[in-house]
């Protein structure tokens, strides 16, 4: 087990240098990014830019400059921001959990009511229910996230007024001014959104699974020796279902956590996401390369969780 | 049958094989491609989505002729603003009503379904390009190529692809200068930007669909009739692009259908978040224009909205209705 984490982690290393590499070079994707800055403000001096210039490091050698970013990145030093010059990490620090919290809740709702739905559909291949809930899973994955954001944000907040339409704590509290109350309301239409679009497509890879899956001799076995029909799909089909799914999820991480913005920025949410669309409208290097690589961090931990999971889910795994 | 003779010469060989097959199609008189097509009558929901992008397609070409307004660089496009007609809702005078800068939201979406239908098949054609040969250069060439090159998907298939779009388009829109580039000969316009866009969504794109097409690769290579065509002495391009290549083919289509709808959802993202081709009015640019006016104007972020849907949900049956007709090893 200890060794299968340490291979895990190693295989994790490329990975992390390849995205950072990419990450530290879309600063250099247009040419020189001190006259990017340049570009709307035509009265900077030039003695400004060198000042910048050296202020950043951007005098040295590109390859010492992105091994200085390296090393100051282990160090959980992500620089400072172009605009107003505060640390980033101070910057990130307080939106991560905001964004962690939503991610987290949704990923986990999305799962527990995926799994009843998916295996009920595909028990019952072709039936009314089936083929109600693929027909609208379908609908859900071609919904652009951020229009059913929209729309439920026109329906519950600017229609009934139910529910807020923005950001993650009420001033004052909304919903008898208990701050865990107000917490709830605002969680409620972004992770329902959130979950929406990942339900869509759990449903239809856990169906899809658990039709190949019922399909395969050792679930006849088990049928023919009469055990219920609970215990057939729920002990001895759902863990050869499930290995796809999870695996799925780990590929699609990235696009979940990084689909953040669409979300956020719908709803004011104060995470990383919105934070991200800000800076990259300001082109803020610093800040835009800390997000890009606290989100691919927070993919890989997640990740590593999901290939520990794994290994008990198919002990298989854990033998090559 | 087992080939026993040596075969005379390849070119001999080829005119053989040539005249037998279309001897044989002439006789049974349904091709591979009818059966399929026999088979995607069959299901309600391919026909349906096919209707639906058929009817995208041709709003996209004949739109214009149609519009209430013409498209927004001309002035007339403000029409309703000069009438006084800002912010108006849905009604019979404006179908689904104006915007809060004052031009008509029916026009502005007929008028923005040729850029998604560029978008979606462009994306499609660079990403289907570029998975090809990566996938096939890994899948075939097997070893540390296979390993490299699957080491660099992994990157592109874990990295948080949106955000660097987002980065790239807003970094390369500051160096478009002309917003249209005219095409000399047939005189078709072309929006600058939104081709970067394009460039940079299929730039990020290709990691999963190279994946795929990798997987079919190994399999197909393994198969026997590989093996016969190598014992007849065939060079590796000819298997790749003679025998490999072919038999991917149902599978790239199925794919592409969805790739398409993928990289129109994509666009309509960035876009929306405002980092789209200002000078192109795309669906997602309508949404992005009304958005901070939203509490009034909810029509111009309904409909557009319904447009994406639609075309998107369309491309999507149309796929799945495609991978049923086309892969019936697939199927259950």
């Amino acid at each position: 087990m200890f060794r299968y984490i340490v291979r895990r982690l190693l295989y994790m290393i490329p990975v992390f240098l390849g995205i950072s590499i990419l990450s530290f070079f879309t600063m250099y994707a247009a040419g020189d990014p001190i006259n990017i800055i340049r570009i709307g403000r035509p009265t900077v001096t030039q003695e400004t830019l060198d000042a910048l210039r050296r202020y950043y490091g951007l005098d040295k050698p590109v390859p010492i400059q992105y091994l200085n970013w390296l090393s100051n990145l282990l160090h959980f030093d992500f620089g400072k921001s172009l605009y107003g010059g505060r640390p980033v990490n101070f910057l990130i620090g307080s939106w991560a959990w905001e964004t962690v919290k939503l991610q987290l809740i949704s990923i986990l709702l999305a799962f527990a009511i995926s799994i009843p739905i998916g295996i009920n559909s595909a028990k019952k291949q072709y039936s009314k229910q089936d083929i109600t809930v693929t027909s609208v899973s379908l609908f859900g994955v071609s919904m652009p996230t951020f229009w059913l954001a929209l729309i439920l944000i026109i329906v519950f907040s600017f229609q009934l007024g139910w529910l807020p339409s923005a950001g993650a704590h009420g001033t004052p509290y909304l919903w008898f001014g208990n701050p865990i109350l107000d917490e709830i309301a605002h969680l409620i239409l972004p992770t329902t959104v959130l979950v929406y679009v990942m339900l869509a497509q759990n449903i239809r890879l856990i169906r899809a699974n658990m039709l190949e899956t019922l399909r395969s001799d050792y679930i006849l076995a088990a049928r023919a020796s009469g055990l219920s029909e609970r215990k057939v799909i729920y002990k001895y089909a759902l863990r050869n279902t499930i290995g796809p799914v999870i695996t799925y999820l780990g590929i699609s991480l990235g696009m979940i956590i990084a689909g953040a913005p669409m979300t956020e920025y719908v709803f004011n949410w104060p995470g990383l996401g919105r934070r991200f669309v800000d800076a990259a409208m300001k082109l803020d290097f610093p800040l835009v390369m800390g997000i890009t690589m606290i989100i691919t961090i927070m993919t890989l931990i997640a990740n590593l969780i999901i290939d520990i999971c794994y290994v008990y889910i198919d002990p298989r795994i854990r033998l090559r | 049958m087992l080939c026993l003779h040596r075969p005379k010469n390849k070119t001999q060989v080829d005119k053989e094989m040539a005249s037998n097959t279309s001897e044989k199609t002439k006789r049974r008189g349904a091709s591979q491609w009818a059966v399929a097509w026999r088979r995607f009558k069959r299901s309600k929901a391919g026909v349906f989505g096919l209707i639906i992008v058929m009817a995208v397609f041709f709003v996209g070409i004949f739109g214009s002729f149609f519009a209430p307004y013409p498209a927004r660089p001309d002035p007339d496009a403000y029409q309703p603003f000069y009438e006084g007609d800002v912010r108006k809702p849905p009604g019979w005078k404006y179908l689904f009503g104006t915007s809060s800068i004052g031009t008509d939201v029916l026009s502005d979406i007929i008028h923005g379904t040729k850029y998604t239908i560029y978008v979606g098949l462009l994306v499609t054609a660079i990403t289907m390009a570029l998975s090809i040969v990566v996938g096939a250069v890994a899948g075939f060439y097997g070893r540390w190529v296979d390993n490299v090159l699957m080491r660099i998907t992994e990157v592109f298939l874990v990295f948080p692809a949106l955000l660097f779009i987002l980065v790239f388009v807003r970094i390369f829109m500051l160096t478009v200068g002309e917003p249209f580039w005219t095409i000399p000969i047939i005189n078709i316009q072309i929006p600058t930007g939104l081709t970067l866009v394009i460039l940079i969504l299929a730039l990020f794109n290709w990691a999963s669909n190279a994946r795929m097409i990798r997987g079919e690769f190994l399999r197909i290579r393994e198969l026997e009739f590989i093996e016969a065509e190598r014992a007849l002495g065939a060079s590796n391009t000819r298997i790749i692009f003679r025998h490999i290549l072919p038999n991917l083919l149902s599978s790239v289509i199925v794919v592409s259908s969805l790739t398409i709808a993928y990289a129109i959802l994509l666009e309509a993202a960035v876009s929306f978040l405002g980092f789209g081709d200002p000078n192109t009015i795309t669906w997602g640019q309508i949404l992005q224009e009304n958005f901070s006016e939203m509490r009034t104007v909810w029509w111009a972020e309904i409909f557009p909205g319904i447009a994406i849907l639609l075309t998107v949900f369309g491309f999507n049956l149309l796929g799945d209705g495609l991978s049923d007709a086309l892969n019936p090893r697939l199927r259950e």
